[in-house]
């Protein structure tokens, strides 16, 4: 029997972008079904009621919600509906996914991370292991996606730097707010090693796309100019003009049917029209993100997978991965600083591209001798005007604040101060209480069971967390900032998310092989941040293009 | 009618000494009832009810000040209307907009005698931190403070914050490129079918 296509990728963000430009530059034939719409540079704007407060780029919760688990003091684990809490668990639903709204801070992995068990030994309650590949086999296609991507920077050496097999990043680094100035001086005087973060945003136009236009508002917006380098931009557009790929927008899969023999035969989905539709290829690629990933290999039930795709093991779904850490903010009050001071510390527009790492490896007695680390990273506070506003509305006491005392308290926090802020990255530990499974009760618009995500995390991350945002303050006190907080928690951040398809060696024990393939189906892969055992210190973008790049080879030389 | 009389109640609660709590939470006891667009539509002139009160309510709650704008100057009655024609809204928030609207002359003509519209600036101030205490009116008061924060700072093409007025006076500098009347939120999302030939 003839397939439809080569390759059908289920989603096109980081993890399907990728595959599909390298398979259609391969002159394969290449299909993208894509639950949202196809927006481009045209539809995206700096719009606060669409990116935020509206959220246009992720479906309603009345349509489709999540169910979360979270413990009780009881012991109990006891779920939600995201449509009742109105906690919202989706990152942009779009083509080109939730790459159209990162900030695009983008660090590669370290050597240890891929053999953290081997490096820092286990960890009570933790399901802590090594990866199957080496840092080494991921190296060429971090660095592939410095240039496909496009990433700016500059290279540093620094105490835990990862090797490199190219010189320099590709882009010189974005214009930089004046700030880093004082980001710098503070590092300096502390004795810490003050780092540029890459960023995956384009300084200049290049590979077709305009370069930034520094509008100031990055994160959570789609980009105007194509400088960001989100899947659709950097790689969809260009796939695409090969002739070798389609995109269908709007189009949300509910299973993947396999045969007797286990492999996957068809995709079932319903298009813009609520049609049901099947469609073939030889091979399939599953890149949902990973809530989602591991919610359709469940939903795939078939007669050599009566658990779900993948799931003969009871693997699937678990060691769910966040980014654990924390966040704080310093407010750099104008009335402290000469006036030229205070008129630099309010441009808006440039990138405050530094971070820390002095700490992704901690040799601490406090932290009982050698532990895992992370990440710190500094950045302004987002400049959304409605959000900002919006917080004034309930005073301490929970009443309503209106009238003139409003307008007051208004004008006084949009020019009283420029608010710093840095966000700690550290190992979101993968344990028995963090999976997806499906819910029992709960259904999308197209009837099929929703995601329900148990969110419990481990104790030590926030031991870390808070080790981190020390070193944070005192580069935030050490610069004058006033109304210094800080909070580290447990809670997980929805956009940073990974795991529920651990890859490794044993079928026992992972979901998928060191190629990202499915143990035991012979043409099904997954490509999005599923596939990872344990995350790293660091936002995962970067590591989910370059895997996907390294699997685009794999899968080319099978067909 | 249940769920209307419970709210209605819970809004003029404040006149039952030692009531009990009534288990009102979020909007979902309201969720199966709309209140018909046409209500709106019909009625999406000033000097009707519910604009009328609602109009008096937002300049109250955010007044016109010598040296910074007001409800008045943001356009905050029509950013509301627009909203509440715009596709999206969710239903139990229209029709608590609405129903509050009725609850609020009703408390007010019970106390004062005169609806709310004709009463002073003081009375005005009292009778809507009475409202506060109630879980309905809490709610009915914080959903027209947002619509006012939002007319006062999101772009001028959703019909409030004319010519900017509301980033002015904060010295907030927005983004760019701005939204295309073309391309408003609602219309981002509406399902399009593009294929390129494969």
């Amino acid at each position: 029997m003839s397939q439809d296509y080569d390759v059908c990728i289920i989603g096109s963000g980081a993890g399907g972008g990728p595959v599909a430009l390298e398979l259609a530059k391969a002159g394969k034939s290449v299909l993208i079904l894509e639950k949202g719409p196809w927006l481009t540079e045209k539809d995206y704007f700096k719009d606060e009621l669409a990116c935020c407060v509206r959220s246009a780029y992720t479906p309603q919760l009345k349509d489709e919600k999540h169910v979360i688990e979270e413990q009780y003091q009881d012991g109990s684990w006891q779920g939600e509906s995201t449509e009742d809490s109105g906690w919202d668990f989706w990152n942009g639903n779009v083509v080109g996914g939730s790459s159209n709204l990162m900030s695009g801070f983008f660090y590669r992995l370290k050597e240890k991370d891929f053999r953290l068990l081997s490096e820092f030994g286990k960890i009570e309650g933790a399901n802590i292991a090594d990866w199957p590949i080496s840092y080494h086999d991921l190296e060429p296609y971090y660095a592939k996606a410095e240039t496909e991507v496009g990433i700016s920077g500059r290279v540093q050496q620094h105490q835990y730097f990862e090797p490199r097999s190219t010189k320099d990043f590709p882009y010189p680094p974005t214009i930089e707010h004046p700030i880093v100035n004082r980001i710098d001086k503070a590092c300096e005087q502390l004795g810490f090693t003050s780092l540029k973060t890459p960023r995956a945003i384009l300084p200049k136009a290049d590979m077709g796309r305009n370069g930034c236009q520094y509008s100031g508002f990055c994160g959570s917006y789609g980009c105007s100019t194509g400088a960001k380098g989100s899947a659709r931009a950097a790689l969809l557009n260009r796939a695409v003009a090969t002739g070798n790929c389609k995109i269908v927008a709007n189009a949300k899969v509910v299973k993947l049917e396999s045969n007797h023999q286990g492999n996957v035969i068809a995709v079932k989905y319903f298009d813009e029209n609520k049609s049901k539709q099947s469609v073939s290829a030889k091979t399939y690629v599953v890149a949902c993100q990973a809530i989602e990933t591991s919610r359709l290999l469940l939903s795939s039930t078939g007669a050599k997978h009566p658990k779900g795709l993948g799931n003969n093991h009871n693997q699937l779904g678990r060691n769910l991965l966040f980014s654990a850490g924390g966040s704080g903010t310093g407010e750099m009050t104008y009335s402290k600083f000469d006036k030229m001071s205070a008129e630099q510390l309010k441009i808006r527009g440039p990138f405050v591209n530094r971070g820390l790492q002095d700490w992704y490896f901690i040799d601490d007695k406090k932290m009982g001798g050698k532990a895992k680390g992370g990440t710190i990273d500094f950045l302004l506070r987002h400049p959304n005007a409605i959000s900002k506003a919006m917080s004034l509305k309930w005073d301490d006491n929970n009443k309503l604040v209106w009238g003139k005392e409003l307008k007051r308290q208004l004008k006084s926090t949009f020019n009283t101060s420029q608010d710093l802020r840095f966000e700690v990255f550290n190992d979101w530990l993968p344990t028995d209480n963090c999976f997806v499974s499906l819910d029992e009760k709960v259904k999308d618009k197209w009837g099929s069971p929703v995601a329900k995500i148990r969110i419990g995390y481990h104790e030590h991350d926030l031991k870390v967390g808070e080790y981190l945002s020390q070193k944070a303050l005192k580069v935030l006190k050490k610069m004058g900032a006033d109304n210094i907080r800080y909070s580290v928690s447990g809670s997980p951040p929805a956009n940073l998310v990974a795991g529920g398809c651990r890859f490794g060696n044993d079928i026992k024990t992972s979901v998928l092989d060191k190629n990202c393939k499915v143990h035991d189906v012979d043409n099904l892969y997954v490509t999005d941040g599923s596939f990872m055992p344990t995350g790293g210190s660091v936002p995962y973008t970067w590591t989910i293009y370059a895997n996907s790049f390294r699997v685009a080879d794999i899968i080319k030389q099978r067909i | 009618m249940a769920d209307q009389l419970f709210s209605r109640r819970d809004f003029m609660r404040v006149l039952v000494t030692a009531a009990a709590a009534y288990p009102i939470s979020g909007l979902a006891e309201l969720r199966s009832k709309e209140t018909s667009l046409a209500v709106y539509k019909k009625s999406s002139v000033i000097n009707k009810e519910p604009w009328l009160t609602i109009a008096e309510v937002q300049a109250h709650l955010f007044p016109t000040e010598k040296n910074s704008p007001g409800a008045k100057d943001i356009h905050a009655l029509e950013y509301l209307q627009t909203m509440i024609l715009s596709p999206d809204i969710e239903p139990a928030e229209r029709k608590l907009i609405h129903d509050g609207v009725g609850w609020l002359n009703d408390l007010s003509k019970q106390q004062y005698s005169k609806t709310f519209v004709n009463l002073t600036a003081d009375e005005k101030e009292k009778i809507l931190r009475q409202v506060e205490g109630s879980n309905a009116g809490s709610r009915w008061l914080s959903l027209l403070l947002t619509y006012l924060i939002e007319a006062l700072l999101s772009d001028p093409v959703y019909a409030g914050n004319p010519k900017g007025i509301g980033w002015k006076w904060l010295n907030h500098q927005p983004g760019f490129p701005r939204p295309d009347k073309n391309k408003k939120y609602f219309k981002l999302g509406k399902p399009r079918y593009r294929t390129i030939k494969g």
